[in-house]
């Protein structure tokens, strides 16, 4: 069945990126934009490394609106029609592009699985997404080729190797990892990143190589990021409701359901009502940051970018404010600050467990989200932070033990 | 394509499932390949009262095919007993065709190779 809003989602697609390139371009000139991506391509990008801190905001947000153009056209060109899980993994890039993913670093795990698809004489374009989610390991790529403890000889063709060899294992791992949580984990290429880089990690730290921890983390811009994006998420409810007759018809809809993989809101209940639902999980997220006097920065900006591209596949106001509320009432038993970047980033990326919400109800929501902020502090150093998505794996751990348990004790069945 | 077997037989755990889920309690399952496709049918009794349901099933059957889609996401059909993964079937299938009156369902499934 064609779609009429078919044409109208890839020009979504493309006047966000062209927002976020526009909006690096009111902070900077060119020529400190092209200074400031220099930068952010010539460093490594472990966790938590905040471009806006390495290249400025016009750079930050000029790397984030072209790589996400980039990738729109990647989709275009390999003639995928948008639903929800291309919106989920176009934001996704965004996001991760104000801290982690760059021009450079991205391309060798899509190498990687590009050649896994030719290998299994398969199209690419069936692999697309999980090379497009598993961009999440590209930062071991720059890490390796930036050491200052190993020779450039060695280091740039071991760094690009390895994150070819990475992208060429990911498909069948990240498929078969889904039966570990079943679904309930909406990042599962961070649960799978998390395991394949602890693995990766583990044989370099045998070698002798230590991934140098990092910690970038800029402040005072909570005024210019919210207006911006408080204007770009009512931009999206605004055009949303134009779009649905000038209605909120079906946007209730996907509040029914639970959000566990696949739960695709463009397919199930269309275009527009899940674009309504996008800008209202990003008010959310921008709300709940300014709330807890958090800042609003690279890494967050990314949270909240993801929050909402997942507004199309998984999530909405239902299913993510008990994980805000778990990390909150975390917050007050436990040693750390409801604000420290970490938990900040626990709080905005823990929305992975968001079907549990949806599916057992808030109270376990609420558990998941208490158990995950302090299980996603530990599991870092696995991966020595080279999964961007540590949240996603610490979330898959979660779920895969609370699931089981929840469906033990439950009393009613399917 | 990698475990074509196992993704059909995934595919009849989904619907097998569904079908108990609807109160069935005589189901009958035919499989039969042919050159160029594989036809799935099902034929069961149900329980009439939860007849508004089969609105859903008819919906996510429905959902054209999505290569990308099923190849990322196949494991998750027909593991999970507590909720369905209908829509990601109807994703893996070319065509679904159902038919329902006050006591029988009969759904075919046709995936072509």
């Amino acid at each position: 069945m064609k779609s009429k809003f078919m044409d109208a989602k890839y020009l979504f697609l493309i006047l966000f990126s062209a927002s976020l390139i526009v909006f690096g371009l009111l902070f900077a000139t060119p020529i400190e934009i092209y200074k400031g991506t220099i930068q952010i391509l010539t460093q490594p990008d472990t966790l938590i490394t905040d471009y806006i801190g390495v290249g400025g905001i016009g750079a930050s947000f000029f790397n984030s609106g072209v790589l996400t153009l980039i990738f729109t056209f990647l989709l275009y060109k390999l003639k995928l029609k948008i639903n929800g899980i291309s919106i989920a993994s176009i934001f996704l890039i965004a996001g991760f592009s104000l801290f982690g993913k760059n021009l450079f670093n991205v391309w060798f795990v899509i190498i990687g699985v590009f050649i896994y698809s030719k290998v299994q004489k398969d199209k690419f374009s069936k692999y697309i997404y999980i090379a497009i989610f598993g961009t999440a390991m590209a930062p071991i790529v720059t890490e390796i080729i930036f050491s200052t403890t190993i020779s450039k000889l060695i280091s740039i063709p071991l760094g690009m190797a390895i994150g070819i060899s990475i992208g060429f294992i990911l498909p069948p791992i990240s498929s078969f990892l889904l039966n570990v949580h079943q679904g309930f984990n909406l990042y599962n290429i961070g649960f799978a990143s998390g395991v394949i880089g602890t693995i990766f990690v583990s044989l370099l730290k045998s070698y002798g190589f230590i991934p140098v921890p990092r910690f970038i983390w800029t402040e005072g811009n909570n005024e210019i990021f919210s207006i911006y994006l408080y204007l770009l998420f009512s931009l999206f409810i605004i055009c949303g409701f134009l779009l649905n007759n000038k209605s909120f018809k079906n946007v209730k809809n996907i509040t029914h359901y639970s959000g566990r993989l696949i739960s695709d809101f463009v397919i199930m209940e269309g275009f527009p009502p899940t674009l309504i639902n996008m800008g209202i999980n990003g008010i959310i997220a921008t709300t709940y940051i300014l709330l807890v006097n958090g800042d609003l920065n690279g890494p967050t900006i990314g949270g909240i970018f993801t929050i909402v591209g997942f507004g199309a596949f998984g999530k909405h106001p239902k299913n993510i404010i008990p994980i805000f509320i778990g990390v909150l009432i975390g917050s007050v038993t436990k040693i750390w600050n409801i604000n420290d970047p970490s938990i900040l980033l626990a709080a905005l990326f823990g929305t992975a467990l968001a079907p549990i919400a949806g599916e057992f109800g808030w109270f376990y929501g609420i558990i998941a989200a208490i158990i995950h902020s302090s299980v996603v502090l530990n599991v870092g150093y696995l991966h020595g932070g080279l999964n961007l998505y540590n949240n996603g794996f610490s979330a898959g751990i979660v779920a895969a033990v609370l699931v089981p348990l929840i469906e033990a004790f439950r009393k009613d069945d399917f | 394509m990698k475990h074509e077997k196992k993704r059909i037989t995934k595919i009849i755990d989904e619907l097998m499932f569904y079908l108990f889920s609807m109160g069935a309690n005589n189901i009958d399952v035919n499989f039969k390949r042919e050159a160029d496709l594989c036809a799935i049918t099902f034929k069961s009794d149900y329980d009439l009262s939860k007849r508004d349901k089969l609105f859903k099933l008819v919906k996510f059957l429905n959902y054209e095919k999505q290569e990308e889609m099923e190849e990322y996401y196949w494991e998750l059909t027909g593991n999970y007993d507590l909720d369905t993964e209908l829509s990601l079937v109807g994703m893996m299938i070319d065509e679904a065709k159902i038919y329902y009156d006050d006591e029988k369902i009969e759904i075919v499934l046709l995936r072509y190779n």
